[in-house]
């Protein structure tokens, strides 16, 4: 589904990614973990199109598609969706307005039917059940004055009503206490399916007690280092990133 | 200090001269009209000099050949698309009365000021009050010197709309007065700009309560330009509660210099505003004296420009009066190479202990010509106030318009909804037409919306 070839990327002259290859299919979640600076955010923000980054070199493909051709909405329009390590405030914007014209824009992009009102609000009924997210929030503007916890489920509700092919989740444990993990990860496993593939971008293993990888990445220094199995996440837990400087890079 | 020989007043004098002295008009209307031409005359226009019009360039004006607008019959469309639905009306055309596409409200006092009943309420309540106040005269604040245009108009106001709103009466239809400019659209005449004076009074009675809605619009597809000057008092006696809405949506080339004057006795509430999206030239002076204990105003004011549109709203609340309150919140869009100045003073008199007064003014450039001037001015004698101010100059946020984006949002339904969710909250205050407003905010379809 997803295909990183030798990803190399670079913000205001500084090279962040060297060489990232990662291949993520149908079905699958992959972790991806690394330090600070490593590269994480930047490989989320380049996935989903933010113009500030600048890919030098390498490749990028969804289904085939070639994801540097298009813009960030064409991408979410092709199913990806990235959940955003810090989600914007946007005042005089309301939550539910604001998911019913993504979710219009993405089926008009795609030749389908837009919902009306009464078929939208069922269905973000429906997925703010599925997510554990208190209709409360749909009313308020988009994100303004939300808890760190509340933007976060948030984020989760907007993946749960736009349904998208691949899923990467940029941090989205930081800041949450254990209660708040434990219902975005429950989110997270309510949509896991064999269509849908996850990307989880994450600094510690905590989060993956709760969203299981079926595959784990090292970022180091803008390179994954290593890959394995979920054990590989415990592995790092109990000896750091220290003990991955400049490894080679397992296929 | 005086200029002298301004040929660029002339227009202005003779017309004053050719008219003379206006049978059946009260005698002290007359003398304020003489007074106020006087006042013109010595005064002049302002030049960069006077600090208060340091800004306006109002240099294309003066240059233009102006005559006075003719009269001119309208079609009952032309006048219909600008008109809300639920409301009585008073429509004048070129600042003259058109009573064929009007309907009188019932439960207040209204008439045109040209063709006044002799006697009676309304009468008294003209020969009272108009052009009283309006050019500032009566004002206690130091710079309160002559506004030009405001004395031109008292001056040279042809006609205009007495609106008299009796003492207790709960007025529930929203009472729309549009101000309809119709210029000539004749090839080879695009130096030739006419002018007119549109006038408005109204006084809400004693326990009142109305809404009061103005519409500047113009009938011409064209650029032809033209040059509006209106001036519009309100007088809100004790216990008053009045709304006001204020929509100057004149073509893209015309010249747009209004005043208004709010003067609120005890605990009277007025609560205007205004919203400016067209006009080349486009300046407006609101003034607000909180003359009672008690009483309220709030000013708020979005403003929308683009191209080379300039506008400027001058703002002067005087808090005279104890336990007085004043809320100001305006919002500016600016696009191209568009300009906007926001002047706001606060001044608060000794006496006016217990003033809470608040001004807020935002700005949002969506390109790198466009310039905002944002100059608050507060001057406070009395001791024990709460006064607060802030001013932002800002551009839209490239981390929301990304976010919209990854969620699926076209680039310029993402922008638009985010133009718009700025600008919203005083967009929804004006409730009765959202959906033109929002047209004109987005620029067409496909872009942003309230719901």
């Amino acid at each position: 589904m997803l295909r990183v070839s030798d990803l190399h990327a670079r913000v205001e002259e500084q090279e962040i990614l060297r060489g990232v290859n990662l291949e993520v299919k149908a079905g699958e979640v992959h972790a991806v973990m690394g330090p600070n600076g490593s590269g994480k955010s930047t490989l989320a923000q380049v996935l989903a199109g933010r113009e500030d980054y600048e890919v030098t070199a390498g490749s990028l493909e969804l289904d085939g598609e070639d994801l540097q051709e298009m813009a960030p909405e064409e991408r979410a329009h092709a199913g990806l969706f990235l959940a955003f390590q810090y989600p914007v405030e946007i005042p005089g914007v309301g939550n539910s307005y604001f998911l019913k014209a993504a979710v219009n824009a993405t089926r008009k992009a795609r030749g389908e039917q837009e919902l009306d009102a009464m078929d939208f609000l069922q269905l973000l009924r429906e997925r703010a059940k599925l997510v554990d997210v208190d209709e409360a929030l749909l009313r308020r503007p988009v994100n303004e004055g939300f808890s760190g916890g509340e933007k976060k489920r948030n984020e989760i509700l907007q993946m749960a009503v736009l349904e998208p092919r691949l899923a990467v989740l940029d941090e989205t444990d930081s800041g949450l206490d254990i209660d708040a993990l434990k219902t975005v990860a429950a989110g997270v496993n309510a949509l896991r399916n064999e269509d849908r593939a996850f990307v989880v971008i994450t600094h510690y293993q905590r989060l993956l007690n709760y969203i299981v990888p079926d595959h784990v990445h090292v970022l180091l220094d803008g390179r994954i280092v290593r890959s394995g199995g979920s054990g590989l996440a415990h592995e790092l837990e109990a000896k750091g990133y220290a003990g991955f400087n400049g490894g080679p890079a397992a296929a | 200090m005086t200029t002298t020989a301004d040929t660029r007043t002339t227009p202005y004098l003779d017309l004053f001269a050719r008219r003379g002295e206006r049978s059946g008009e009260a005698e002290s209307v007359r003398t304020r009209r003489r007074e106020a031409i006087e006042r013109f005359e010595a005064a002049g226009f302002p030049g960069r000099g006077n600090e208060e019009w340091r800004q306006t360039n109002i240099a294309p004006l003066l240059r233009a050949a102006v005559t006075e607008a003719s009269s001119r019959a309208i079609e009952g469309q032309q006048a219909k698309r600008f008109l809300y639905p639920g409301c009585d009306r008073l429509v004048f055309v070129n600042g003259r009365f058109a009573p064929e596409c009007s309907s009188a409200p019932e439960e207040v006092n209204a008439a045109s000021l040209a063709d006044l009943p002799a006697a009676g309420r309304v009468a008294d309540v003209v020969a009272e009050h108009l052009g009283a106040t309006v050019d500032g005269r009566a004002s206690c604040s130091a710079d309160a010197g002559v506004h030009p245009f405001a004395a031109l108009n008292t001056a040279l106001f042809d006609d205009g709309a007495v609106v008299e709103i009796p003492d207790g009466a709960v007025v529930e239809r929203p009472i729309q007065v549009l101000w309809l400019s119709s210029p000539v659209e004749e090839s080879g005449s695009v130096d030739r700009v006419e002018f007119s004076f549109p006038r408005l009074l109204v006084v809400a009675g004693e326990n009142s309560q109305a809404s009061i809605i103005e519409t500047f619009a113009s009938t011409g597809t064209g650029t032809a330009g033209y040059f509006v000057c209106p001036a519009g008092e309100f007088i809100c006696r004790p216990g008053a509660v009045l709304h006001h809405t204020r929509l100057q949506a004149d073509g893209k080339d015309a010249f747009h210099l209004g005043f208004q004057h709010a003067h609120l006795e005890r605990s009277a509430l007025f609560d205007s505003s205004s919203l400016a999206f067209g006009g080349g030239l486009v300046r407006n002076d609101a003034v607000a004296l909180l003359d009672g204990e008690g009483s309220h105003c709030t000013l708020d004011g979005l403003y929308v420009v683009a191209g080379s549109q300039f506008v400027d709203n001058h703002m002067r609340v005087e808090h005279r009066q104890p336990h007085t309150t004043s809320h100001q919140l305006y919002k500016g869009v600016l696009d191209d190479r568009a300009r906007s100045v926001f002047n706001g003073r606060i001044y608060v008199h000794k006496a006016a202990q217990k003033t809470d007064a608040k001004q807020t003014n935002r700005n949002l450039l969506l390109s790198k010509a466009a310039l905002a001037n944002s100059n608050p001015q507060l001057e406070i004698f009395a001791d024990d106030v709460r006064c607060t101010h802030g001013s932002t100059i800002g551009r839209l946020d490239e981390d929301a318009l990304f976010y919209l984006r990854a969620r699926g949002l076209p680039r310029n339904e993402a922008y638009g909804m985010l133009v718009y969710a700025f600008a919203r909250e005083l967009v929804e205050k004006a409730s009765f037409e959202p959906l033109r407003l929002r047209a004109s905010l987005n620029g067409g379809p496909g872009g942003g919306g309230s719901r």
